[in-house]
């Protein structure tokens, strides 16, 4: 068909082949700085402790560290800290990403729900939460219930503002299409509002990794039986420096592989905020 | 037999300002009606209250007798901008229509397909947006628009985005699928040769209030191909029609550059 050919060079050249095929090599060449990039800082790392720290006691070395958290892991030590921390955290961010993305929904769709919550999602997003974990704990005890609501309070904000952010900048110009096809209410919800503020949500899912991590850990440094945190502790109050690194690393770890997981769930769900 | 499209004495206002002031038009079953004038006469506002998108202030949009005030499935709205859903497919952009109404069957997507087809996007079905130039993403306008099988199409300057040689291409093809189904159009454009290459009529609007100025009926013989741009009757048609609204033109230019 002759009409067709203004669509043939500039479409059939642009899907997947022309954005993707170029992408592998140079990724290769981006994760392999990065990887550069980390072994150098561990071998300086490992150059400043051994050379010019030379104390133990102040700076354990990358090596020290790794073979601290093999110890502790053949020993057996390490696992129930790290059972209750994930377990804590977990439990945590689950409820909070629950009520938060409700929360979100309520102050999107109401002007009521929005004027009886936002002061307190105002206000608390701005306290640091963190340090009533001293009180969280005099109220529910040493357990893990105190850290887990130290973990809801952390990331419910971040999910609360940013479902509520996101379904409020659904387009205009969309909802009008939707109209004029004779939508519902509840249909351009579920054909629109949502699908276009899930990048919102999940950026917002995506902040919460991190500052849950952080309210557990200092949760437990507060008080507790087990847990990383706990581990931390533990270590410094026996200046055992390569088994406290031990903990602050895998803790880095958990957040860095959660945070790339969640960007891979971005990619799968919500592909067409790239390119 | 009452006409396919009736306005009648449509009136809108925005506060103290009138857009559009007693607007009458009466329109046939399958004729192609452009309505051409100034920015800020009222021509997208007037599309958007026939297709129920906008209240009027006073007077009546008559759809084979009957009033319609509210969207329905016997009009099919074309936007200026494609507003397609970025996370769906162009199939799945199309059906949205269908599938709002309820009826996803096999049947309809069967006619889904037909109608990809029909505007040129066969092999393109699961093409996400993204990936489809302004051009291909007009004629999933189109197709979605045409998948309620509406009565009459509305179509909101739907090529001004669109680079000048994509833009005469869309036009034949817009003429080309209108030949087959002979739809009702109703085309907003403020390009006169385009509304003169396409249309039985043309509207001429003018602002301050909206009001038709003038209709101006084009006798070119059909089907049209684009070589009639060049003839001396066409030639005359938009040279009429931009006399008429020379001076109205001017007036918002200035008024924007104010």
């Amino acid at each position: 068909m002759m009409a067709t050919i203004e669509t043939s060079p500039g479409v059939g050249a642009a899907p997947r082949p022309q954005a993707e095929t170029p992408a592998p090599t140079r990724l290769r060449g981006l994760h392999f700085a990065g990887l550069i990039s980390i072994l150098a800082g561990l071998a300086l790392w490992e150059f400043l402790s051994r050379v010019v720290v030379a104390n133990a006691l102040f700076l354990a070395a990358p090596t020290q560290i790794f073979a601290a958290i093999y110890n502790l892991a053949v020993s057996g030590q390490l696992w129930p800290h790290i059972a209750i921390s994930a377990a804590e955290f977990a439990i945590g961010y689950v409820i909070a990403s629950a009520l938060g993305i409700v929360a979100g929904f309520a102050m999107a769709s109401s002007e009521l729900g929005k004027k009886v919550l936002q002061p307190w999602i105002s206000g608390l997003y701005a306290t640091p939460t963190i340090a009533l974990a001293p009180l969280f704990i005099l109220w529910l005890g040493i357990g893990i219930w105190s850290k887990v609501l130290v973990v809801i309070f952390l990331v419910l904000f971040p999910v609360t503002i940013n479902t509520e952010a996101g379904l409020r900048t659904t387009s205009a110009r969309l909802i009008e299409m939707l109209r004029s096809f004779g939508a519902t209410p509840w249909q351009i919800f579920f054909k629109l509002s949502l699908p276009s503020a899930m990048p919102f949500i999940l950026a917002g899912l995506k902040l919460g990794i991190g500052r849950g991590l952080i309210g557990v850990v200092v949760a437990e440094l507060f008080g507790s039986r087990a847990g990383l945190g706990r581990l931390i502790s533990q270590s410094a109050d026996a200046f055992n420096m390569p088994e406290l690194f031990a903990g602050v690393i895998i803790l880095a770890v958990a957040g860095i592989v959660m945070t790339a997981g969640f960007t891979w769930v971005e990619r799968v769900l919500v592909p067409w905020t790239r390119d | 037999m009452a006409p396919k499209l009736a306005l009648n004495g449509l009136t809108k206002r925005f506060g103290n300002l009138e857009v559009l002031r007693d607007i009458n038009v009466a329109i046939e079953r399958g004729e192609f009606i452009s309505l051409v004038g100034p920015s800020g006469c009222g021509k997208t506002t007037l599309l958007r209250i026939v297709a129920g998108l906008e209240p009027a202030s006073a007077g009546a949009v008559l759809l084979d007798g009957r009033a319609v005030r509210e969207p329905g499935g016997d009009r099919g709205f074309v936007f200026q901008s494609d507003n397609l859903l970025p996370w769906r497919t162009v199939f799945d952009n199309a059906i949205i229509g269908p599938e709002v109404a309820g009826r996803t069957g096999a049947v309809e997507k069967g006619r889904i397909r037909d109608l990809l087809r029909l505007v040129g996007l066969e092999g393109f079905e699961n093409y996400f947006p993204r990936h489809l130039s302004g051009g291909m993403r007009q004629r999933v306008n189109l197709a979605r628009a045409l998948a309620i099988d509406p009565d009459i199409l509305l179509m909101d300057e739907p090529f001004s985005a669109l680079d000048a040689q994509t833009r005469e291409i869309m036009q034949t093809e817009l003429l080309r699928i209108w030949e087959k189904g002979r739809k009702t159009v109703l085309f907003v454009t403020h390009q006169i040769d385009e509304a003169v290459f396409l249309s039985d009529r043309v509207l001429v609007l003018a602002r301050r209030p909206g009001r038709i100025q003038e209709t101006v009926e084009i006798a070119l013989p059909r089907p049209r191909a684009l070589a009639i741009k060049r003839t001396a009757e066409f030639v005359a048609y938009v040279d009429r029609i931009w006399r008429l609204i020379e001076d109205d033109v001017r007036a918002s230019v200035i008024e924007e550059h104010a």
